[in-house]
């Protein structure tokens, strides 16, 4: 079966990440994580077209959420991103200053972030669904 | 002038991998570390790596300054705007308008300053005392502290709303004593930096017994420690002398958990080397208490946590749990607390 899109996700919580990897995985994603902003900068430098979207954490080591949504808006304006926060952190609204698409807080609902990933793919122009891809 | 930042530690090699990939952004920064393990040095590399760097690099130290000179000294202000006030002065705000602010000791600012700071980061304009004009001011802020602000936050001395907008990049720089593979180098450095300095003296390296002397030594007061060590060893040649001295402090270095603290100091080695306190740059004016007790709370959270990590095999859940915080606030702790894993454990 073809894959709906190609994610990262950047959180320094390896419970989240194993359990949005396993949720996003049998929704038929393909995936990459990286468990602080640095690691996951340079991975999605590694592969800067590849992404469809972006998911992560606000309060990280070495680069904060906040961070890295304003380097990869700044190399790929067009790219969605997802900003998750922790429970009584505050920087929802610098997420938001940051053009972040979405700020959920946690606990995540699934059915809701899915929901959020699902609409953000594929309205963005640069996704194209591979059993479309010439 | 150009600064490097000198080692070969991994700690090192990922701080400056990561200066690499935010020095262009002009994202605020924030670097903790110990006193004297090069906080300035980081933001120096930052503002040369960045296109900013024709530009004007201010520091300002807030911990240097009481309160309303601090404000009058960032934001400058107008003729007049109180008594002594004969002329208009720019406050370095706009003095490093296009360039990098450097705020050091930023935990001590007081909280009206803060809230003044944080405005300033939200909206990028300020008026200077005595004016009702808002000046806009393009400027980097790098601050830097060795206080822990998330501390500080819970004890509501520092605003949470001012450490989410500094903190978007975060660089910690670990004491020397966690990277002893950097001292070497630093040597290397500095011996050649001083050398030239002084070119009309006869200074001579360091002979291998006082290389062997400065490698085992645990640097309570870090880079700027050795840095004047190693300058007198070259200038004075009493290198027989100081490795003497660094033996006889070594030995009182606490590596025994068992030292009791009841006990009265008798000399200033244990503060030297737990509390970072430096008889060789002897400041009392920077001697702080409060500075002391966090230190001494640190070192005891550090070993708890390891204690209970060691029990759990590294089984971080658990850990939390028994530990009675958050998954998140151990992972947080581990961090900045600077608790590696044992690769005895990674291996299970």
């Amino acid at each position: 079966m073809k894959k709906k899109g190609k994610l990262l996700i950047i959180d320094d919580s390896d419970v989240i990440v194993e359990m949005l990897f396993q949720f996003l995985k049998n929704k038929n994603y393909e995936l990459a994580s990286a468990s602080n902003g640095l690691d996951g900068i340079k991975l999605f430098n590694s592969d800067p077209e590849g992404f469809d979207l972006v998911i992560t954490d606000i309060v990280m080591p070495n680069i904060s959420g906040v961070g890295v949504i304003s380097i990869l808006k700044a190399k790929r304006p067009d790219l969605p991103i997802i900003a998750i926060t922790g429970f009584g952190e505050h920087p929802e609204s610098l997420a938001a200053e940051a053009r972040a698409d979405v700020v959920l807080e946690k606990p995540i609902d699934l059915t809701t972030l899915d929901q959020h990933i699902s609409d953000l793919v594929k309205k963005n122009p640069a996704y194209q669904p591979e059993d479309k891809q010439p | 002038m150009h600064t490097p930042l000198i080692g070969v530690s991994p700690e090192i090699v990922k701080i400056r991998e990561l200066i690499d990939h935010v020095a262009d952004t002009g994202l605020n920064v924030v670097i903790t570390g110990e006193t004297g393990v090069g906080k300035e040095v980081v933001s120096r590399v930052l503002y040369q790596q960045s296109p900013r760097n024709n530009k004007p690099f201010v520091k300002v130290n807030c911990a240097a300054l009481p309160d309303g000179l601090l404000e009058s000294e960032l934001y400058g202000y107008e003729q007049g705007a109180f008594t002594g006030a004969e002329k208009k002065k720019k406050g370095k705000f706009e003095l490093a308008h296009k360039g990098v602010l450097f705020l050091d000791e930023i935990g001590d600012m007081s909280l009206p300053l803060q809230a003044k700071l944080l405005h300033v980061l939200q909206s990028g304009e300020f008026a200077p005392l005595g004016s009702e004009r808002e000046i806009k001011a393009d400027t980097w802020v790098i601050a830097a502290t060795n206080h822990d602000l998330a501390e500080k936050i819970a004890d509501k001395s520092f605003r949470a709303d001012l450490y989410y907008r500094l903190n978007i990049i975060k660089i910690h720089i670990p004491p020397l004593r966690e990277r002893p593979e950097d001292i070497l180098e630093l040597i290397n450095y500095y011996t050649d930096e001083f050398i030239s300095q002084f070119s009309n003296k006869n200074i001579k390296k360091l002979d291998k017994s006082i290389i062997d002397a400065f490698l085992s030594y645990p640097w309570p007061g870090n880079v700027r420690q050795l840095q004047n060590i190693l300058k007198r060893v070259l200038i004075l040649g009493n290198g027989k002398e100081i490795i003497e001295e660094l033996k006889r402090s070594e030995c009182d270095f606490p590596e025994s958990k068992s030292r009791d603290i009841r006990k009265p100091f008798k000399s200033n080695a244990p503060l030297n080397a737990t509390f970072d306190f430096d008889e060789e740059t002897a400041d009392l004016s920077s001697f702080s208490l409060k500075d002391i007790r966090k230190k001494a709370l640190d070192k005891i959270e550090r070993d708890a946590i390891l204690y209970i990590l060691d029990k759990t095999n590294w089984n971080r859940s658990k850990a939390s749990k028994i530990l009675q915080i958050s998954y998140k606030t151990l992972l947080y702790k581990i961090t900045e607390l600077n608790i590696d894993q044992p690769s005895s454990s990674l291996e299970d």
